[in-house]
């Protein structure tokens, strides 16, 4: 149902072209309700039955990263994991000193720095909330395609036109 | 077992992932690429899209994609930092959905207001718009023309905005969605000090020993700051930091007095801490005598509601006087406040009476510097103002105010509520730099800036945001633009108001933006928009600092930027057909012209040439007008403020620095205002200068606790509290859309405490509807997430368009402020 | 007064001149067994969470804190009482546990965690005799429910499997060492090992 619409959205989005008169002249129309992507397709008074609650994925596998300073997300659940002014369960594996035995990556070298980028012996107190930046998964599907390129995609494809020439 | 167990973590992982793609991992596959040509990124610096913060990010660029972003280290703000949401900057603008035609509501070729959404060409997108504004201009004046805007408008969108509607059209109808998140903080800036905006900036929280958060759940909301609250926290261990709020948060992560209040008694607690001030001698009578007066307010001020609504009968100052106030003398304030004793606003809270004093004692204890934070738990707020006016009372009895560490601090959710709604003034009351339309004297320097007749601006306040949905349902605002916003999923009371009113068939509704959204949906018109770096611009973050940013990548191709569509529709108005002729004849060199040669085209806002924007540099808009319209508008608009204690430094310094705070006097920023020796404005010889008021002195107010608009009763038994989380921002129009910030957080569920589910006899994961006298919502069950609320209230967030907590809160306001109560309304929740 | 302690004292020490040994043997037996099942009633009632819980002080801190736990909701519904994890199942331990609990009652009497902000500041403390009394007994207490020999390895996450499969099955860590905090909130954790 869902993809229905969105491609009937996606196919509003091409007839831009038509609109800036670079293709022949045809439209394409939709109902109110079919604009909405993020709304299960529902007119604004309506409402269709909210989805389940879905479960943190939690496969311990690492997901890629958009570009290098994305924070990765978290691939485990962190339920009861506590991070406050007294404690940080996340560094009880992901410290320095612990890696060796929890095999968990060490977090970044940037999170030793303070905010001059001097290093400190332990996590930098402004990195101390690691749920600022790092978020779990849950088990739901995007109700949107996002259309990021990769910078690599873009170096192969444009590598792959270089030797075609 | 031979392999270690990293090594089978590692191989277990790359089949994994292998086998969820669907292909066979080869033997060696390198993919590096060395040459620099090729890997080379470039980059640029801007300020984020979401919040009032205002981190700089650091943007890459390749191919005419972004395919990078991260805090900028250079940037003061952040240093190198960005919150989840920051660091997903790139991809918000990849949507598949995002729009690139303009759609209108036709039937068989003709619009309807009932039709079915058509792509069309922005040509005949703008027909129907000018024909529309027409006969509305025609058959029923200026004020049934109006537009609602955004604190997330460029300055320069904002600017444009406000010249097209008050001086182009006429109307004071032009209103921002700020007045949703700051209205309040702006009233109570303006009544105390008599000049908008923080005296303080961000540098105070390293200067600090404590920090009061006074319902604001920073560690969501504002996550940048909550890193530098943190950081003074855990390296200074005498710093203390005091949560308030009406339920647990993550915030309360870092606290070392934690408080849960009952709604509305913030009014309570924060006069028991003036009284408290003042019962233990620790009055700083040297800077009371000097920098301050005491008025007492007028009181029983109505709710903000519709006229008839029995709360408004029953209000004896519910009219135009609610602002009101008499000079006391500083006994009478003491007597005022006595009544709020310890045993007295523990009762009426529900905090224990030891920790109130502990609280009391940050600010009243003269060796502890303090800061207090705070953003919709006080501005929205039917008392918003008052919550405002009240902490600068405990500020200002102890002195405590505009020196390093000493801070009550408005924190704003937009990025640019500060630079483009409060600074611009695009509410509808306000002209640029804190002038009002309101003063005859104010509209005459903006007409003489904008070098237009006297009486082009028109003296009446036009609706504000909450109003505009209450005149489109009654039919008397009936062409209306909204810009750079989602208020039919952010207004309260959606069912009642705003649905009806943008559904009216008298009106026509034209909604630009670059999603689909749930206000564009409720539209006639639909306008593709570009977004952020799209388009260049300026923002103003919360403690005033301006921020520019170039143009980087193109706008997908057929959708436009808020400036384009402003100034472009500006050229299908002829002056006759808009202004009265008497108002022609006073300036007859007008006649003829349309409103863009008026308005935009004029010898002061196209003054600067295309030759100052270098050949490689992006710049959709001012190529296609011929001159460099960002830096024309925002040169005319700084003329408002240049001299009179709203300085910015020219246009061209902001695309080198990284943000300056205002005023900028002989290119020195300001970062503690009215302090002599930090403001140039602070005279010689005063120590403090509130040179906002005509005498110097800002104003300490006798205001009382009034109840909320609506409790919870036998059948309506729950509090509820709405608010935002980390990962979505506002209305998650675009968070929603980035896979990552999506699955982190995909629906907004409601927050509520183990005990009240199970007397419920509901769950974790129940399907449940909330029920309110005015609409209801489903959604399920979470006892055991990060908010944790008290028995008898439950939180929801906003951000999800699928489920709409906004048809069940009221639009009960402010009466001062105008700013909707979004953290209390009365509804029980029942099982589906 | 002295004089009735004296007649009382001498009425109970001297021999029964009215009845009959059988009798007294048998009494004597009945009133045992009333006063020994009186006494582990008592036992008994103490040991159940309902009482626990009757003291704000645990009603309010950890009680509070142990609902959003896994331990108190989960899958399959079986839950944790406080006694299931603070109370020896043995008898003499048991025993033992409750005339150390005697030093409670007397905190209790003495407001020694009547507020939020006593008991964080105790809230070490407190923790420090749980982690101890859990690591001598090899965490007996977890292992009454959670038992290692009936563990399926491949229906936990991989880090479980890892670290249960080994310094669990090779006796180098005890339960009580990883899952600290897992029913409550934990205490300031500075030195703490592992931490």
């Amino acid at each position: 149902m869902q993809s229905v619409i969105l491609r009937k959205v996606i196919k509003l989005v091409s007839s831009a072209l038509i609109a800036s008169g670079i293709l022949f002249s045809y439209t394409v129309t939709c109902a109110e309700n079919e604009v909405a992507t993020l709304r299960d397709a529902a007119k604004i008074a309506e409402q269709k039955e909210p989805n389940i609650i879905p479960k943190v994925i939690n496969k311990d596998i690492k997901q890629g990263r958009n570009y290098p300073m994305q924070p990765p997300v978290i691939p485990h659940t962190i339920r009861s994991y506590e991070v406050n002014k007294y404690n940080n369960k996340c560094m009880s594996c992901h410290s320095r000193q612990l890696t060796e035995e929890s095999q968990a990556p060490m977090v970044s070298v940037t999170h030793y720095m303070n905010r001059d980028g001097n290093f400190l012996a332990e996590i930098s107190p402004r990195r101390y909330f690691c749920n600022q930046c790092h978020v779990t998964q849950q088990d739901a599907k995007p109700l949107v395609v996002n259309t990021f390129i990769d910078m690599h995609s873009l170096m192969k494809q444009k590598t792959a036109k270089d030797n075609q020439e | 077992m031979t392999i270690n167990r990293r090594e089978f973590i590692k191989a277990n992982a790359i089949a994994a992932a292998a086998a969820v793609a669907g292909i066979s991992v080869p033997v060696s596959a390198s993919n590096l690429i060395t040459s620099s040509e090729l890997t080379k990124l470039k980059w640029d610096k801007a300020p984020c899209r979401f919040c009032g913060t205002g981190c700089g990010v650091n943007v890459g660029v390749m191919d005419g994609k972004i395919v990078a972003t991260h805090g900028d280290i250079k940037s003061p703000v952040n240093k190198g930092l960005n919150c989840v949401k920051g660091y997903f900057l790139s991809k918000i603008m990849y949507g598949k959905d995002r729009l690139t035609t303009p759609l209108l509501r036709m039937t068989n070729g003709q619009y309807n207001k009932n039709g079915d959404f058509t792509s069309v060409s922005w040509e005949k997108a703008f027909d129907v718009m000018e024909e529309k504004a027409k006969t509305t201009l025609n058959e029923k004046g200026p004020t049934a023309v109006g537009m609602f805007g955004s604190g997330q408008w460029t300055v320069q969108e904002g600017y444009a905005a406000v010249k097209l509607m008050k001086a182009g059209f006429r109307t004071n109808n032009i209103d921002p969605n700020a007045r949703h998140c700051m209205a309040s903080a702006v009233g109570g800036f303006m009544r105390t000090f008599g000049i908008d905006e923080p005296m303080g900036c961000y540098d105070d929280i390293e200067a600090t020993d404590a920090m009061v958060l006074w319902g604001s759940n920073m560690a969501e909301m504002h996550p940048i700051l909550w890193t530098r609250v943190t950081d003074r926290r855990l390296s200074a261990p005498h710093v203390k930091v005091a949560v308030l709020s009406t339920f647990k948060h993550r915030s309360f992560d870092l606290a070392d007095n934690s408080m849960i209040f009952t709604p509305q008694t913030d009014l309570a607690i924060l006069n028991f801490i003036a009284h408290y001030i003042i019962s233990t001698g620790r009055v700083n009578q040297d800077f009371v005598k000097k920098h301050t007066n005491f008025r007492l307010g007028e009181t029983d001020i109505g709710y903000g509601l519709r006229p008839e609504h029995p709360l408004e009968q029953n209000a004896k100052n519910n009219g135009k006087t609610a602002g009101d106030s008499v000079p006391i003398k500083f006994e009478e304030y003491a007597k005022f406040v006595s009544t709020y004793t310890v045993e007295y606003a523990s009762k009426l809270s529900g905090v224990p009476e030891s920790n109130l004093i502990a609280l009391a004692e940050l600010y009243a204890d003269p060796k502890t510097k303090v800061i207090s934070f705070w953003t919709m738990g006080f501005n929205q707020h039917t008392r918003g103002v008052w919550a405002n006016n009240l902490v600068y009372n405990i500020h200002l009895l102890t002195g405590k105010i505009s020196t390093p560490g000493n801070s009550p601090f408005s924190l704003t959710g937009q990025p640019s509520a500060c630079g483009t709604a409060r600074e611009v003034g695009t509410f509808s009351h306000r002209l640029p730099a804190d002038l009002v339309v309101a003063n005859p004297k104010h509209r005459a320097i903006a007409e003489k800036i904008w070098q237009l007749p006297e009486g082009t601006v028109p003296s009446e306040h036009g609706y504000h945001a909450v109003e505009q949905n209450r005149k489109l349902k009654d039919g008397e605002l009936n062409f209306y633009w909204v810009q750079c916003n989602n208020n039919m999923q952010a207004a309260a009371n959606i069912m009642e108001e705003a649905l009806p009113g943008y559904r009216n068939p008298k009106n026509f509704i034209v909604v630009s933006d670059p999603y689909p959204t749930v206000t564009a949906q409720a539209a006639d018109l639909i306008l593709p928009t570009a977004m952020w770096v799209e388009k260049e611009g300026v923002y103003g973050n919360a403690e005033r600092r301006t921020q520019a940013w170039h143009q980087m990548v193109k706008a997908p191709e057929g959708a436009k930027s808020d400036l384009w569509q402003l100034v472009e529709f500006s050229k299908r108005f002829k002056v006759e057909e808009v202004w009265p002729e008497e108002l022609i004849a006073k300036q007859p060199s007008v006649r003829g012209k349309s409103l863009f040669e008026i308005l935009y085209k004029n010898d002061s806002v196209a003054k600067f040439s295309l030759d100052e924007i270098s050949e490689d540099q992006l710049n959709d808009e001012a190529r296609e007008f011929g001159f460099y319209i960002q830096k024309g508008l925002f040169e005319e608009y700084a003329t408002f403020g240049r001299g009179h204690g709203h300085d910015l430094a020219p246009y061209d310094m902001y695309h080198k620095e990284r943000g300056l705070r205002w005023p900028v006097v002989n290119g020195k920023e300001t970062l503690w205002r009215y302090k002599e020796g930090s403001d140039p404005y602070a005279k010689k010889g005063s120590g403090w200068d509130f040179y906002g008021k005509p005498d110097g002195r800002a104003v300490i107010f006798a205001l009382p606790y009034e109840p909320a608009a609506e409790e919870p009763d036998e059948e309506y038994d729950l509090w509820l509290s709405t608010g935002r989380v980390l990962e979505h921002w506002h209305s998650g129009s675009m968070t929603q859309r980035v896979p990552e910030l999506y699955k982190a957080m995909p629906d907004a569920l409601v927050y509520m405490h183990p005990d009240d589910a199970k007397s419920r006899n509901m769950r974790r994961g129940d399907l449940v509807k909330l029920v309110s006298r005015r609409g209801e919502v489903q959604t399920r069950v979470e006892t055991r997430g990060r908010n944790k609320p008290p028995k008898g209230l439950v939180f929801m967030p906003w951000f999800d368009a699928s489920r709409l907590v906004n048809k069940v809160t009221l639009d009960a306001t402010d009466p001062l402020s105008k700013q909707t109560d979004y953290k209390k309304c009365a509804i029980k929740i029942v099982k589906v | 007064m002295k004089k009735l302690l004296k007649v009382g004292w001498d009425t109970l020490s001297s021999p029964s001149g009215y009845y009959s040994l059988g009798f007294l043997v048998l009494g004597g037996f009945i009133a045992g067994i009333i006063f020994w099942g009186g006494f582990n009633t008592a036992l008994e009632v103490t040991n159940t969470e309902e009482f626990c819980i009757s003291c704000h002080e645990m009603e309010n801190n950890v009680y509070e804190e142990l609902k959003t736990t896994i331990h108190f909701t989960n899958r399959s519904g079986v839950r944790a009482t406080c006694p299931d994890c603070h109370v020896p199942h043995k008898w003499t331990d048991k025993i033992a546990r409750k005339m150390q609990a005697s030093k409670e009652v007397w905190a209790k009497f003495w407001g020694t965690i009547n507020t939020r902000e006593k008991f964080q500041a105790h809230r070490r403390e407190l923790a420090e005799h749980e982690w101890a009394r859990l690591k001598a007994n090899d965490s007996l207490e977890c292992r009454n429910c959670h038992n290692f020999d009936y563990m399926d390895f491949t229906e936990q996450s991989q880090r479980a499997a890892t670290q249960h499969s080994g310094a669990l099955a090779n006796g180098d860590k005890t339960c009580i060492d990883c899952h600290k905090g897992i029913a409550h909130q934990l205490p300031d954790m500075k030195g703490v090992e592992g931490w």
